[in-house]
């Protein structure tokens, strides 16, 4: 076991388990923050990992492939705007409505558009060739890590600095989190909370859209049935976790990501595939439990 | 800039909250508008203001007719208006706060906080209104956010100023630094706009008066012109009731006993705490606010652990007792809070009118509730009470702040239990409920009830117990003999100056 996670090239898989769950669960944030309780991030990670393979399949370049993916992306966030904010259908009832219809969506379109099931894998899904940078490269530790990854990769790194300046200083970020919070106040104001909750909800769509095309045209050039595995699911409670601050999000996606690379090394060892599939939510829960242990050790605290 | 309101009339449904009002605000006057609860007022400045489109009438702005389409229109030509409830961001700072929905933006839309703080500067200056920027909002006193509110409005260049009942939630010292600004408003050529109900205040400060009833306007003149009797009748549409004549003091049995009470709070525990209450008395709690009031009625109420000691109510020990428990054991209680505590909002009238009733044999068939007999008890309240509202089916949120409180005091006061405790229960309601609520009160009194009133304003506090506790820093300052009581007596206990208050008697003795 020790042998496997000193293993330079385990270090450099974590970033492509990280980079779905992170995408996902940033889109996850902006909605938390504009106070759309979003829990369909599964739904929007497995449209946006199909429209990638279409994309790359028909235009044979993967940045098609990505643009198709968050074009996907932010039209899923149109239709859970339009029932959720606009026609005010519970949240919960509209996201396992989308989570439902990505997996059947998908599968049909698998079989309309490229008449398979289960799976479609061709050579001509032009995949992302892995980035090497330069110098960094070399650096012990840190560079086979960062170095030799795919695109979306290094927007997901860029965008949790970015989401962080964006909410507490950008226009449009200052009036996410008054939508969250008092959305009563910001109408009084004269913004429509509707209209930020609906930017809220494209913007996540674009970024889980990239976040599927690191799974089907990053991780491997093929597109398979319900290829998420639950991914948007570990990105719900990250969000839930940080409350959707972007920092913090960052190492618990970090922490997600290295053991779901874990559970898919482990399987080398003889252990049972459904021990090891369990991995990423058993990691998952042992963080919950560890978070609000300690989050209620720090309220008793400052009562006393 | 002047306002005129030509014939404007809102209509709710079938409710006709403003009738064909036409009002003048003019530059550099403080105008005030007085009305009860439900009289149209908060509605007719929300339909100047774009919060709610009128179904006839016109808005003029120096002489030109304008609809706003929303409140942002309102706000870009020159209208601000501080709402009775804030609207304010508590997880933002001040500074967040105050440019939210109007941000100085830079380059790709990214805010300019320092343009804005440059600005803020110049306003404090000239203003007076001076606040810490990078505070957290949630972090402020009630005071400190109406300076928040007032400077957002300032920040938005505003010319004219309307402001919901600004000071039914400040201290005494609070208001009069409000009103110096609004007098400072006034002298810079701005029109203020004064919703309240406290006419003391109106005769303090304001420059011309209107006076709204059932969603007419009924009186509207120069306060030179115009009398506090004159005013106060035409909110009431009448006169006044005559003071009322309170009946000898005839106390009965031992209603409550508090022995030693000390509750959990954060820096220091509240109490201890010891006082009885005897059948046919109203003794209040006076106190400045946070001084352990709320604690100890949360206490009594069993909404909160007793640290120690012990609440003995006609004869049991109630301390270890739920809620639930406690109100069969004999208690009512009128909350502070109405719209939280008193009342479920999305609830119709008639289920709040028989909230906590559900085991009652006339109210039930078996498991099933019989919605005839409740609604037929919810009109009765209705009448009883005088609560204006559609009827009993009409949802707990159409009523205006005052007679949800009404529906709260009528649902209490007729469980006719033995003891009555009543958390501020005039707060924010306007002189014709007071009274009527006070009335009621005293009624119970009368007939033999225990009644605990808990307040914050003095002059409630004094004209209705018969024995006056003061709370100061969690514990009892001192005891008042109702009959004896005077706001200068009372005030210095509240300060805490107790020497000055009881001489030479040392603090709680009398207690």
């Amino acid at each position: 076991m020790f042998e496997l996670i000193a293993d330079p090239s385990f270090a450099a898989s974590i970033p492509r388990f990280v980079t779905p769950i992170l995408l996902a669960a940033l889109g996850g944030a902006l909605c938390e923050r504009a106070g759309v309780f979003n829990i369909a991030l599964e739904g929007f990670l497995l449209v946006g990992a199909f429209a990638a393979v279409l994309g790359a399949y028909f235009s044979g370049t993967p940045y098609i492939g990505a643009l198709t993916a968050m074009v996907a992306g932010m039209a899923l966030g149109l239709v859970f705007a339009e029932f959720n904010v606009r026609r005010g259908g519970d949240s919960i009832v509209v996201s396992i409505a989308i989570n439902l219809l990505a997996a059947g969506l998908t599968t049909f379109f698998l079989r309309a558009i490229f008449d398979v099931t289960g799976a479609f894998s061709d050579p001509a899904i032009a995949g992302f060739a892995p980035i090497r940078l330069p110098f960094i490269e070399y650096v012990p530790l840190l560079g086979p890590i960062l170095s030799g990854q795919a695109l979306p990769f290094y927007l997901a790194l860029l965008s949790v600095p970015f989401l962080h300046v964006f909410l507490a200083r950008h226009r449009l970020g200052l009036r996410i989190r008054a939508a969250g919070e008092n959305p009563q106040a910001l109408r009084a104001g004269g913004v429509s909370p509707k209209r930020v909750q609906l930017l809220a909800l494209i913007a996540c769509g674009a970024l889980c859209g990239l976040g599927g095309a690191q799974l089907s045209i990053a991780n491997v050039n093929l597109f398979v049935e319900n290829m998420s595995a639950g991914r948007g699911w570990i990105a719900v409670v990250a969000v839930l976790l940080t409350r959707g601050r972007p920092w913090p999000l960052f190492f618990i996606a970090l922490l997600f990501g290295a053991v779901d690379s874990l559970s898919f090394r482990v399987q080398g060892l003889g252990l049972a595939q459904q021990f090891t599939d369990m991995m990423p939510y058993l990691a998952t829960l042992i963080v919950l439990v560890a978070l609000s242990w300690w989050r209620a050790r720090r309220a008793r605290g400052d009562a006393s | 800039m002047r306002i005129d309101l030509q014939d404007v009339t809102v209509r709710f449904g079938p409710v006709t909250a403003v009738d064909n009002v036409s009002l003048g605000i003019e530059p550099g006057e403080i105008h005030a508008l007085l009305g009860e609860n439900g009289a149209g007022k908060s509605t007719l400045m929300n339909a100047l203001f774009g919060l709610v489109t009128p179904a006839s009438g016109t808005i003029r702005l120096d002489g030109k007719a304008r609809r706003w389409a929303s409140p942002q229109d309102a706000i870009a030509h020159g209208l601000g208006m501080v709402h009775q409830h804030f609207m304010l961001q508590e997880e933002m700072t001040v500074l967040e706060n105050i440019v939210l929905c109007a941000e100085p933006v830079g380059r790709f839309g990214f805010v300019d906080f320092a343009r804005a703080r440059s600005r803020l500067d110049e306003i404090a200056k000239t203003h007076g209104v001076a606040i810490d920027l990078d505070r957290r909002v949630g972090r402020l006193s009630v005071g400190e956010r109406q300076a928040v509110e007032i400077l957002k409005v300032l920040y938005r260049e505003a010319e004219v100023l309307i402001l919901d009942e600004p000071t039914a939630v400040l201290t005494p010292q609070e208001k009069d630094r409000l009103f110096a600004t609004l007098k400072s408003f006034r002298e810079a050529g701005k029109a203020i706009v004064l919703i309240t109900h406290k006419l003391d205040e109106v005769m303090e400060i304001a420059d011309r008066v209107s006076v709204m009833r059932a969603g007419r306007l009924v009186a509207s003149s120069p306060l030179a012109e115009t009398s506090k009797d004159e005013i106060a009748r035409g909110i009431v549409g009448g006169d006044l009731p005559a003071a009322r004549t309170r009946k000898a003091l005839s106390p009965g049995e031992t209603v409550l006993a508090v022995d030693h009470l000390t509750v959990a709070r954060r820096g220091r525990d509240v109490g201890p705490v010891s006082f009885d209450l005897r059948a046919g008395e109203i003794v209040g709690i006076a106190g400045v606010s946070g001084n352990g009031q709320a604690e100890l009625i949360r206490a009594l109420t069993g909404l909160e652990p007793v640290r120690s000691g012990s609440i003995t109510l006609c004869g049991n020990e109630i301390q270890k007792l739920d809620v639930e428990a406690r109100r069969q054991g004999g208690m009512s209680y009128i909350p502070e809070d109405r719209q939280r505590m008193g009342l479920a909002l999305r609830a119709s009238v008639s289920e709040n009118a028989n909230a906590g009733r559900d085991d009652a044999g006339a109210f039930t068939a078996g498991p099933f509730l019989k919605h005839g007999a409740m609604a037929q008890y919810a009109r009765s309240l209705i009448e009883r009470y005088r609560i204006r509202v559609a009827g009993p089916r009409a949802s707990a949120s159409t009523m205006s702040g005052g007679n949800k409180q009404k529906l709260v005091v009528g649902r209490e006061l007729s469980r006719n239990t033995p003891l009555v405790i009543a958390e501020n229960p005039t707060w924010g309601v306007d002189i014709g409920a007071i009274d009527f609520i006070h009335g009621e009160l005293m009624r119970m009194r009368d007939a033999g009830h225990a009644i605990l009133l808990v307040s914050t304003e003095l002059d409630e506090v004094i004209a209705l117990s018969d024995r006056i506790l003061v709370m100061y820093d969690g514990a009892i300052a001192g005891e008042v003999d109702g009959g004896e009581a005077s706001r200068d007596r009372v005030g210095a206990l509240m300060t805490s100056r107790a020497a000055d208050a009881l001489g030479a008697a040392s603090p709680g003795a009398a207690a």
